[in-house]
């Protein structure tokens, strides 16, 4: 579970002090896919940085799974992201001197012990990347580099994903299979999704759809009806506690 | 002519604005080329000093107006012509003899000789200009006057501190006791007496007399000194100004060596200039390399600047306008790193001093080096605008629809795209060969040889290509072995040695960069020390390890019963000692055309009408005939010449020569021409003649002998006592002079040498700059994927110090090389040195990753979230 206390942002520009998050508070159950929603310079990816613990709040509080991570020391916030959020962004942030099973396979090594390869190429064998796990990220399309970071996502198997415009960058097919993929996960093994998107069609398949306007959250609903799986369950609980205020 | 789209005035403003917008890349691009400018504006703004303090003190380097060298000691002839020559001007002329010589002096009651430099002057007289500063600061005429006691001497501090003496004890000297009066810290003329054997010990000629050092033929050089009068006398007409005097000087001692104030010392500003040279080609490579850094950069830079270039494109500039932006980035970067270089070449130019230590005779009285410095700014925007015009000319391929779309249709591939690529690029390649030209005309005018400036633009470009090719090769191998290894090494070192070939590293060019460096250093300290070990192994116990010199006949059955019965002495074959007479002669006629016609032999004429002659009626140990035939007959007119010798004077088995030595004038024809093996005393003479033809006559007896090492000091100890002018030169004592000067030497060129290497890491760093958006861009996505702090550390590291390691391994296999060639061509043996090699690649490696830490600072520090939000 995911939960932000009143958390703002501003950053001084000179003598002039910008605020960027005006006092959020929510909580995301685990399991939930969230979609954030917003006009440019609402905050959204802001939120997401504040979430996955890549920012720290100006003022207010971040807890995941009931540790504050607002105040954590770099090295044990490293370890927070590397074995509880797997990353996806617009731009895939594969490095470019690294096979495709190698950045698959990076997180795993970053975080876990053992080998993870046959969980990489498992992985890669999902996205329909099986037969492009020696290609350097120069060598596949835009989809298919987006497809690697969603394995690289994965491989950790983390609670939770966050991703920040994941089709942003794609054309319709690709984002459409990007976007299965994500949901896919969340469907079949719980991972709870943040998605931060511009796109009403991928909002409107989330849960729960969080709409920022100036640093404030303006809309928090429930676009589609929550999944029988789920139905009754603490996450929804929480959900409804969140709503209450 | 078409109206440019932009202005100089806007280019300039774009161009400014430009390099603002990335400071620290550009920051290295400017230490890049000031590293070059302040090494060649130190070497050549201290020569600028020396040659000005050359010149302004000239009078007191020589402590005279004038001065006259000779090889022996004044005939009655000459010093009657000098006092006649002194007693008709009557107008204030005044002359000086200094003799110089070597010697042994102990301090008793250490009974233990060492070798020093003679000296014998008039303290009344010496020196006319400058002064001997001594310490404690007494006047030379007080030091050396004596005392009822008996006679007294100055010595050099070295002396003191190798006899653990002081001022006031006793020095023994040619059987003679003198006290030490004073340290001398400073002669005025130690420049024109060049560098002796042993440390300097000076004493009154009066006193020399006394010791009776000094006999017919001893190895002594005398020089007169002459102080013309400070203002002409009334009256006096001609005859009293430098030009003059000297034409009398001339007259009176035809065989000296004559040199007057005014030309400073020819052969030390001979030696000034060749040094000059050879070190600004030295910085002429850190210079070089300096401005292929910022090609580099500025290569990097446009591939960077594509989408602007692009757009400016679209909007209606011309390729002319946007060359006209990167001309002037260039120019502005080549000034600012131009004048950064002479600000601290200046400083390179004050620490000078100290890294030449005592390889120089003189003080040099630094000033700012005006002329150096516009030389040196001058040379270092040249080079840098050169080296950048083929990469700037890429603008000129960038395409306005770049705008719309990052990917153009790509060109012809295969044999046909290779040529259409490189015929795309003839401009450049045109350009690349007038760069080399410029290059060679650049050292040309830096070291005043066409033939020198030639030889370095080609011999630098083929290193600088062969070097590229082996960092190209390098790299491929690794990343062979890589690709088949990869998964299997820890998940740092892959990730770190994949990054060696990030797009945009330029990693085979920072590796020949660096390499060419390490290969200069490295390649001067392998000839340094293989030469210098040659010289000591050569040193076998068959072959003379002490010498003796200046032994009168009256000595010599002395001597030689001395040497059969001393401990360590080898015996072998009989002969204990090895020795050989030399008496002088002067040539008349060689082949028939009389000695002062005798033109462009390289040869000196005074050493034909001073010359030293042995004799022998066998090949003298270590001497080989390699024409002709050795006389049986003691009496035969026929002499015997030394190979060097005999080309440059073009003598041949058969020649005849006239030769006045005795008295006597003899008709000789030459049996033999000869090579010494510069191990024996056979060296010391170039002529030999039949033991009839001069046995009769007054020799100087010269010896060597080879005496177990342990034994020597022991043997001089009781040479001394028994023969005290007899002077003993240890090999090995000579053998650590010589390494300490080449020590010095290659430190010089070794320091020099480092700008190079300095060039090189700037190159790296600019390169890791130039790359920096992509490294923090990794460090970030590394940190949101779970990586501590030091994990990317470990990364990163593994990267500069694989590249420093690669680079090293380029320069040190390079120098290598170079040195096997060198060496075989000096006919000596290349071994290799594990150790330095060892040195230079983790030194390398060191200096790599520190390089590359500096140049990615603030890279660990930065959040993920300004850095995605970039994007």
């Amino acid at each position: 579970m995911i939960e932000v206390r009143d958390a703002k942002k501003w950053i001084q520009n000179g003598a002039r002090r910008v605020e960027i998050l005006k006092g959020i508070s929510l909580v995301i159950p685990a399991g939930q896919f969230v979609a954030i929603v917003g006009a440019s310079g609402s905050g959204k990816s802001t939120l997401l940085g504040l979430l996955a613990g890549l920012d720290t709040p100006s003022s207010g509080e971040i807890w995941l799974d009931g540790v504050p991570i607002h105040n954590l020391a770099e090295t044990e916030l490293a370890a927070v992201r590397g074995r509880k959020i797997g990353f996806v962004f617009q731009s895939y942030q594969l490095i470019a001197t690294l096979t495709a099973l190698e950045n698959v396979l990076l997180p795993f090594e970053l975080n876990l012990e053992g080998s993870g390869l046959k969980r990489a190429r498992r992985l890669l064998d999902e996205v329909g990347l099986g037969e492009r796990v020696d290609h350097y990220p120069v060598q596949l399309s835009g989809g298919e580099q987006q497809r690697v970071a969603l394995a690289r996502a994965f491989v950790v198997e983390p609670p939770i994903v966050m991703a920040d415009e994941p089709t942003g960058n794609l054309d319709s097919a690709n984002g459409r299979m990007v976007l299965d993929l994500l949901l896919e996960r969340n469907r079949r093994a719980g991972t709870t999704l943040v998605l931060v998107t511009h796109d009403p069609e991928v909002a409107s398949c989330a849960d729960r759809k969080i709409v920022l306007k100036d640093g404030l959250i303006v809309e928090d609903t429930l676009p589609c009806a929550m999944p029988a799986v789920r139905a009754g369950t603490v996450a929804e609980q929480s959900l409804e506690q969140a709503r209450n205020g | 002519m078409a109206k440019r789209a932009l202005s100089w005035k806007r280019a300039g403003a774009i161009g400014w604005r430009d390099l603002k917008s990335a400071p620290g890349k550009f920051g290295f691009v400017v230490l890049s080329v000031a590293v070059g400018v302040a090494a060649l504006v130190g070497v050549r703004g201290f020569s600028e000093s020396f040659r000005r303090t050359l010149n302004t003190e000239a009078r007191s380097l020589m402590a005279g107006d004038l001065s006259a060298r000779i090889f022996h000691q004044p005939t009655a002839e000459e010093s009657g012509q000098i006092a006649a020559m002194v007693r008709q001007g009557a107008r204030g002329i005044r002359t000086t003899w200094v003799t110089e010589t070597i010697s042994m002096a102990s301090v008793p009651p250490d009974p233990v000789p060492l070798l020093v430099s003679l000296k014998a002057v008039d303290p009344a007289e010496y020196p006319y200009y400058g002064q001997a500063e001594l310490e404690p600061a007494i006047s030379l005429q007080q030091a050396l006057a004596g005392d009822s006691a008996g006679d007294s001497a100055v010595v050099a501090e070295e002396f003191l501190i190798r006899l653990n003496a002081h001022a006031g004890q006793t020095l023994r000297l040619g059987g003679r006791n003198f006290r030490i009066a004073a340290a001398l810290r400073q002669e005025p003329d130690r420049i024109t007496a060049g560098a002796g054997l042993g440390p300097r010990v000076m004493i009154s000629r009066a006193a020399l007399e006394r010791t009776g050092l000094l006999a017919p033929g001893s190895r002594a050089t005398e020089r007169l000194l002459v102080k013309l009068p400070d203002k002409p006398p009334a009256g006096a007409s001609a005859g009293t100004d430098t030009a003059s005097v000297r034409k009398q000087l001339e007259a009176a001692l035809p065989e000296a060596q004559v040199m007057d104030f005014r030309e400073g010392n020819p052969a030390l500003s001979q030696g000034l200039d060749n040094s000059t040279a050879i070190l600004s080609l030295i910085c002429l490579v850190a210079m070089v390399l300096g401005a292929i850094g910022v090609a580099m950069a500025m290569h990097a830079h446009l591939e960077q600047r594509m989408d602007m270039l692009a757009i400016l494109k679209a909007l209606g500039a011309g390729s002319g306008d946007l060359l006209r932006i990167f001309l002037l980035q260039t120019l502005g970067l080549g000034l600012a790193g131009g004048l950064l270089g002479v600000a601290a070449g200046v400083g390179v130019m004050a620490a000078l001093p100290a890294v030449f230590g005592n390889l120089l005779p003189v003080h040099a009285v630094l000033g700012f080096p005006w002329r150096s410095a516009l030389a040196g700014l001058g040379t270092g925007l040249l080079t840098t605008l050169l080296f950048c015009l083929p990469p700037l000319l890429d603008v000129r391929a960038v395409r306005p629809v770049l705008v719309f779309r990052r990917l153009v249709e790509p060109g012809p591939v295969g044999i046909g795209g290779w040529f259409a690529n490189w015929w795309a690029r003839r401009l450049q390649l045109g350009l690349s060969v007038v760069v080399v030209a410029a290059l060679g005309g650049i050292a040309w005018a830096l070291s005043d040889s066409a033939k020198v400036g030639t030889w370095f633009a080609v011999l630098f470009t083929a290193a600088l290509v062969v070097l590229l090719v082996m960092a190209a090769v390098a790299l491929r191998t690794l990343r062979f072995f890589l690709n088949r290894v990869r998964l299997r090494l820890p998940s740092f070192l892959r990730h770190g040695l994949a990054n060696l070939y990030r797009p945009g590293n330029q990693s085979a060019a920072v590796l020949a960069a660096l390499g060419t460096g390490v290969m200069l250093i490295l390649a001067v300290y392998l000839m340094q020390a293989t030469l210098l070990r040659d010289l000591r192994e050569t040193a076998s116990p068959k072959l003379p390890n002490v010498f003796l010199v200046d032994v009168t006949t009256d000595e010599i059955d002395g001597v030689k019963e001395f040497f059969k019965h001393q401990p360590g002495v080898n015996q072998a074959a009989g002969q204990a000692l090895d020795l050989m007479p030399v008496v002088t002669g002067r040539f008349i006629s060689v082949n028939g055309q009389p000695v002062e016609q005798l033109k462009g032999q390289h040869f000196p004429r005074r050493m034909l009408q001073n010359a030293e002659l042995s004799w022998a009626d066998a090949p003298p140990a270590g001497d080989k005939v390699k024409q002709g035939k050795w006389w049986t007959d003691p009496s035969a007119a026929e002499l015997a010449v030394g190979e060097g010798v005999a080309q440059r004077l073009h003598i041949e088995v058969g020649s005849a020569v006239e030769l006045e030595t005795g008295g006597a004038v003899r008709a000789l024809k030459v049996a033999a021409i000869y090579r010494a093996d510069g191990q024996h005393l056979g060296t010391r003479v170039d002529f030999v003649l039949p033991s009839g033809q001069l046995k009769d006559q007054a020799a100087t007896w010269y010896g060597g002998a080879h005496i177990d090492p342990r034994q020597v000091a022991a043997m001089e100890r009781a040479l001394f006592a028994a023969y005290p002018t007899i002077t003993v030169i240890n090999l090995a004592d000579v053998l650590e002079r010589i390494e300490s000067v080449v020590d010095q030497i290659t430190f010089v060129v070794r320091f020099l040498a480092g700008f190079s290497i300095f060039a090189g890491l700037m190159i790296l760093a600019s390169s890791i700059a130039s790359t920096r958006f992509r490294r923090m861009r990794e460090a970030v996505v590394l940190k949101t994927l779970g990586a501590t702090r030091m994990r990317i550390v470990r990364t990163f590291s593994v990267e500069f110090s694989v590249l420093g390691l690669l680079a090293g391994s380029v320069g040190v296999v390079f120098a290598n090389l170079l040195t096997s060639v060198l060496l075989r061509k000096l006919d000596v043996g290349f071994h290799i040195e594990w150790r330095a090699t060892l040195i230079a690649l983790v030194g390398t490696a060191v200096l790599a990753t520190l390089t590359g830490w500096i140049a990615s600072y603030r890279i660990l520090g930065l959040r993920p979230l300004e850095v995605l939000r970039e994007e």
